[in-house]
């Protein structure tokens, strides 16, 4: 891999399993052009249908009750309702950005060891050690909410371990060969998806928790 | 067939990408297209089609037609932010032709005629909406973008109340809602500033509560808090919808803090005559000009700058109102009630015919027993906790600043701070009503007393505080037109002093202060002749007997009707014109009969006054027959030039007179001295 | 294996859309002669790249409309915004077009990164184009905060007004970097101007540079991954 620059192995073409077509680059453009067309077509009818919203003008003295920010926001707004800003407004996103950019430096992906392979019990406490932590000091914060991604992906994670290294199902294997890294990025996905989601459909007035569908 | 279509459409949709993505651009292209087709069919384009039909089936279509623009219309008013596109749709506004209700329907309908200009003005600065919207439901209705709707026609006159501050004749609603804000004392409670730094002024005149132990008893007290209006239907006082016990304690508590007034302690001396005697005294006094009382009926009569006195034998100690009636300057110097110089007998007389005025029911269920220190204790906390002290005086207890929420910019207050009781209807004027209506209904803990008010007092409650705006407050004060400032005037001197006493402000206007009961004196030292005044004054009478309210008799001594009467001869004398300009004697005997026949003929002055009280019928005037012995020829003269310039308002036509007819006739008027002195100006 | 073979010969189809394609594709020097079927399968990428593409590209020229009739400064800003719905001609489309396609590519991005993850597209050598794709996520974010301000709303007020506090609260730096985010302690006008510059000028050219870089290293590390190729170069290495 060294050795082989990347611009020499552009002009290569890729190993070809048998039976497998291939098909000119022309024809993944047009692909691609028609699906980014049809999502024009949606979109474009979603802005005849639908008016983007628009309220009252700005004014300062009159604080907007909640005052939400943009949706892919709410997640971080949900987090500032539990902890001092400066933890869920700055350290927690800088963390975010730096593990999303660390990301492919730390990937030690070897399939043939997977994360259970050694050490298994050592790394099932550690996991525990960690997933207990957490939910303690979410749920002391009172952030139920952000708790129920890592119960969910700690029993997983437990459940991967205990298929590992014995034949149980293709989709039970499958879990169990999962790098670590795959864990805490679906987690972190699980914890953005469901703050925001709260933040976003389930807060009214005073951040108090409503149900979307009764109009205040 | 089906597969042949199938393969139709493999063919033409699906077989080359090429295809595929020629479908998809088209697609695309069309829906693009869309977007300016809805533009194309949008409403306004739509009433602009409408309107066109419209009019071209009417006989004065050609003019029409030429004053149609098409496109969208605006005003644009910088110095207020207005833009208006109404008259997009509303495109007639200013077409006289179409203002028929019956026959032109809206939008096309043309605005009815108003003092403004709708190109000056626009229309949301009265109506309300969104100026900027070309979409009906956006322009008429509360939407996130705009929550102020349409303003209802009924609350409409409030945005006339924006920029004029001072009644106006096309505003009665708006008028009675002022008056209403100062009479029924809102705000004492709410403050209401103005565009000038001033605030909204309360005119009504809370009794103080200091002394009250003197003037009423602890029965009364209690039940009055408990129901104001069983006393006296009248009153402007709210029920605060008190508990027995609370009630019990704020009537300890305001015995306990009361002071006893110096005074006169004199009980009766002379029993009191004939019951009828109380009575005729009470009519001759014009007591119902200021009080009023219920007769049987359930009618109020009377007047009602002072207090309603049916049942007042129920709350007025015999002693109290004996002194209040002697003098009521001692228990209170501010009151608006004169003071009378009553004679013993007299004010025994009229003690005992008010004493009579009860109501046995009313206290007959109210037992107390004695205060105990922790009610009088739990009676003062009451009396703060409601802000009693913001209406009333009460020793010890100030007055509290900012007691209820300000209402500087109540007409546009932001639906989001509203808060709503379930199925109300989300607007600002439903609110205001609601809360005027049933205060209490927002909540338990709240303490703004329940007011007795007619739906229409509602109304127009609503209107007046619908016009205190964001905008109004912000108005450039070169837009506002204000109020009439409210004239101090003070008379000097020991003149000053004696009309302080008789609180002839209560009804007369001098120099912009006083009530308008009574004629304006501003310039009575002109008008009349100081023989007819002195006689007046001694013993008033009326050239106009259908009133009821009439100038009392005050038994004024010589030297105060001396007093009294050089100072409004010296002083109250208009500029325009010099009181002795004009011999008030020796007319020529022609000059005389010319103005006798200028009366009776050319300008038939007999339809509205009396010379001659056997032949002459006309009512609508004052009587004329001692015209000669009260008023200055001068005065004379320069009414008949021009009355309204010497009284605003009086609806004494102009006849636009020559000189010489005029003084015609004047000398015909001085002629008519009467038999006997007494008369009323106008 | 014929088909496609047909279909590469070039002479069935000629019309001016195959030659703009193909410019297209020979400019850019990104034409590999052949991809493999897997690799332009929708169930492969999702086209989640160039969908967000797609919507970027909807951006720029609605954007650019849209600044035909904008005025950043108060209180026109909120008045241009009922001149776009109401006198316009289809105003409202560009405004509403330019909300929704910004929401959809906030969310495409998002999705794409997850996607990308989860195929292990991002593994070397690919790792320095994961964190250009991670700057450009965060530049969306930016791009979406900045639009967010422009209509002077009460949402986008005080939208920005809790964005802005977060800032505030890191230490000692906090409140100087909301004064030069905003121009003032405040969402004020110099705000409104600064997002507005943000948002129409540096954030977009940036944008357009990286999704430059991005592309440009996504066809020199070997086109589109595919797991399977990936896994069989992997195994040709010494």
């Amino acid at each position: 891999m060294m050795n082989n620059s990347p611009s020499e192995r552009g002009k290569q073409l890729p190993a070809r399993a048998p039976g497998e077509k291939s098909i000119s680059y022309r024809e993944l453009l047009f692909r691609e052009m028609i699906a980014i067309e049809i999502l024009a077509v949606v979109l474009v009818c979603l802005a005849l249908v639908w008016n983007a919203p628009l309220e009252q003008l700005a004014d300062p003295l009159h604080t907007a009750n909640p005052a939400k920010a943009p949706w892919y926001f709410t997640g971080l707004q949900e987090l500032l309702h539990y902890f001092p800003p400066f933890v869920a407004g700055v350290i927690l996103p800088t963390l975010i950005v730096l593990a999303l950019i660390v990301v492919p430096f730390f990937n030690v992906n070897i399939k043939d060891q997977t994360l259970w392979d050694r050490n298994k019990s050592q790394r099932l406490m550690s996991l525990a050690i960690i997933a207990v932590a957490l939910t303690v000091l979410l749920l002391h914060a009172g952030a139920w909410d952000a708790t129920i991604p890592v119960l969910t992906i700690s029993a997983l994670m437990a459940l991967a371990a205990s298929w590992a290294g014995r034949p149980v199902g293709r989709f039970q294997n499958w879990l169990s060969g999962k790098p670590l890294s795959f864990w805490i990025m679906t987690w972190f996905l699980m914890e953005a998806v469901i703050l925001t989601t709260v933040g976003a459909l389930f807060r009214g007035p005073g951040w108090v928790w409503v149900w979307p569908w009764r109009n205040s | 067939m089906n597969a042949q279509l199938k393969e139709w459409l493999r063919q033409n949709f699906v077989a080359s990408p090429v295809r595929r993505f020629g479908w998809a651009s088209l697609l695309l292209l069309i829906a693009l297209a869309v977007a300016p087709t809805k533009d194309f069919f949008n409403e306004w384009r739509h009433y602009q089609r409408q309107y066109r039909k419209f009019i071209s089936t009417r006989p004065d279509s050609l003019i029409l037609q030429h004053h149609f623009t098409s496109g969208i219309q605006q005003i644009w008013l910088p110095q207020l932010a207005v833009v208006d596109r109404c008259t997009t749709c509303h495109v007639a506004v200013t077409e006289k032709n179409l203002q028929d209700p019956a026959s032109v329907p809206e939008p096309f309908r043309g605005h009815p005629p108003v003092a403004h200009n709708v190109k000056d003005w626009g229309c949301v600065i009265c109506h309300r909406g969104q100026g900027p919207a070309t979409e009906l439901a956006e322009a008429h209705n509360a939407t996130r973008a705009w929550e102020e709707p349409i303003l209802p026609a009924r609350y409409l006159e409030s945005s006339c109340g924006q920029c004029h501050r001072a009644p106006l004749t096309g505003t009665p609603q708006l008028n009675q809602g002022r008056n209403l804000l100062g009479r029924y004392g809102c705000v004492h409670c709410h403050t209401i500033k103005l565009s000038d730094g001033s605030r909204v002024k309360p005119t009504d005149d809370p009794p103080s509560l200091s002394h009250i132990a003197d003037k009423t008893t602890r029965e009364w007290i209690y039940a009055w808090l408990k129901n104001p209006y069983a006393y006296a239907v009248t009153t402007t006082m709210p029920d605060f919808k008190l508990t027995d016990a609370d009630a019990r304690d704020i009537s300890a508590f305001l015995i306990a803090n009361s002071t006893p007034v110096a005074r006169d302690t004199e009980g009766a001396r002379n029993p009191p005559a004939e019951p009828t005697a109380g009575a005729s005294l009470y009519g001759e006094s014009f007591c119902a000009s200021c009080h009023a009382v219920q007769n049987a009926a359930g009618n109020v009569v009377g007047g009602d700058v002072g207090p309603e006195l049916t049942r007042i034998g129920n709350k007025a100690k015999p002693e109290w109102l004996r002194a209040w009636l002697r003098n009521p300057r001692v228990y209170n110097p501010e009151t608006a009630m004169p003071h009378y110089r009553f004679t013993e007998p007299q004010v025994s007389l009229l003690t005992a015919y008010l004493g009579n005025k009860s109501d046995s029911d009313l206290l007959a269920n109210v037992r107390l027993d004695a205060a105990t220190p922790e009610q009088v204790a739990h009676g003062k906390l009451l009396v703060t906790t409601y802000g009693c002290a913001a209406c009333h005086e009460i020793s010890g207890i100030g007055k509290p600043d900012n007691f209820a929420p300000e209402l500087t910019r109540v007409g546009s207050k932001p639906l989001t701070e509203i808060v709503f009781l379930p199925g109300m209807k989300r607007s600002t004027p439903d609110y205001i009503a609601t809360k005027i209506r049933q205060p209490r209904s927002f909540g338990a803990g709240l303490k703004m007393p329940q007011y007795t008010l007619a739906p229409a007092q509602i109304d127009a409650l609503t209107t007046a505080l619908l016009a205190f705006t964001e905008g109004a407050h912000d108005l450039p004060m070169a837009l506002t037109i204000p109020a009439k400032a409210l004239a101090n005037y003070q008379p000097a001197g020991n003149a000053g002093e004696l009309m302080a006493d008789l609180a002839c402000f209560s009804c007369h206007a001098i120099n912009g202060r006083g009530g308008d009961m009574a004629p304006d004196l501003s310039s009575e030292g002109t008008a009349v002749q100081r023989p007819w005044l002195e006689a007046f004054l001694k013993n008033p009478g009326t050239l106009r007997p259908a009133l009821i309210r009439r100038m009392p008799k005050f038994n004024l001594s010589k030297s105060e009707i001396a007093e009294l009467t050089d100072y409004m001869m010296t002083v109250y004398q208009t500029p325009a014109f010099d009181r002795d300009s004009l011999s008030s004697t020796s007319f020529p005997p022609a000059q005389v009969e010319q103005g006798r026949q200028l009366f009776y003929s050319k300008y038939a002055c007999q339809s509205c006054h009396i010379i001659d009280t056997k032949a002459d019928k006309g009512y609508i005037g004052p009587t004329l027959t001692q015209v000669g012995s009260r008023l200055n020829a001068a005065w004379i003269y320069h009414w008949l030039k021009d009355p309204q310039s010497l009284q605003p308002g009086t609806i004494e036509p102009n006849r636009n007179m020559n000189d010489e007819d005029a003084r015609a006739l004047t000398a015909f008027l001085m002629t008519q001295k009467g038999s006997s002195n007494q008369g009323r100006k106008k | 294996m014929e088909k496609v073979e047909r279909k590469d010969a070039d002479g069935a189809i000629r019309n001016p859309l195959t030659a703009l394609a193909r410019w297209g594709a020979e400019l850019k020097h990104m034409s590999r002669d052949r991809v493999r079927e897997p690799q332009l399968g929708f169930r492969h990428t999702w086209y989640l790249g160039a969908l967000t593409l797609g919507t970027f590209t909807i951006q720029l020229s609605t954007g650019l409309l849209l600044m035909l009739y904008y005025h950043p400064s108060i209180p026109q800003a909120y008045a241009d915004m009922k001149n776009l719905q109401f006198v316009v001609s289809s105003g409202f489309f560009l405004r509403n077009l330019h909300r929704w396609s910004a929401q959809a590519m906030v969310l495409l991005v998002f999705i794409h990164m997850a996607k990308v993850f989860y195929r292990g597209a991002f593994r070397p050598p690919r790792e320095l184009n994961w964190v250009v794709g991670s700057t450009l996520l965060l530049l969306t974010l930016l791009l979406s905060y900045t639009g967010y301000l422009l209509p002077w709303d009460q949402t986008s007020y005080w939208g920005v007004t809790v964005g802005s506090s977060i800032m505030a609260s890191v230490p000692v730096l906090g409140e100087k970097l909301r004064f030069v985010l905003l121009g003032g302690n405040t969402v004020n006008a110099n705000a409104l101007l600064r997002f507005y510059v943000l948002h129409a000028v540096i954030l977009p050219l940036s944008v357009i540079a990286l999704i430059g870089i991005h592309m440009w290293r996504l066809h020199q590390d070997g086109g589109m991954y595919s797991p399977d190729s990936e896994e069989s170069e992997k195994s040709e290495q010494p």
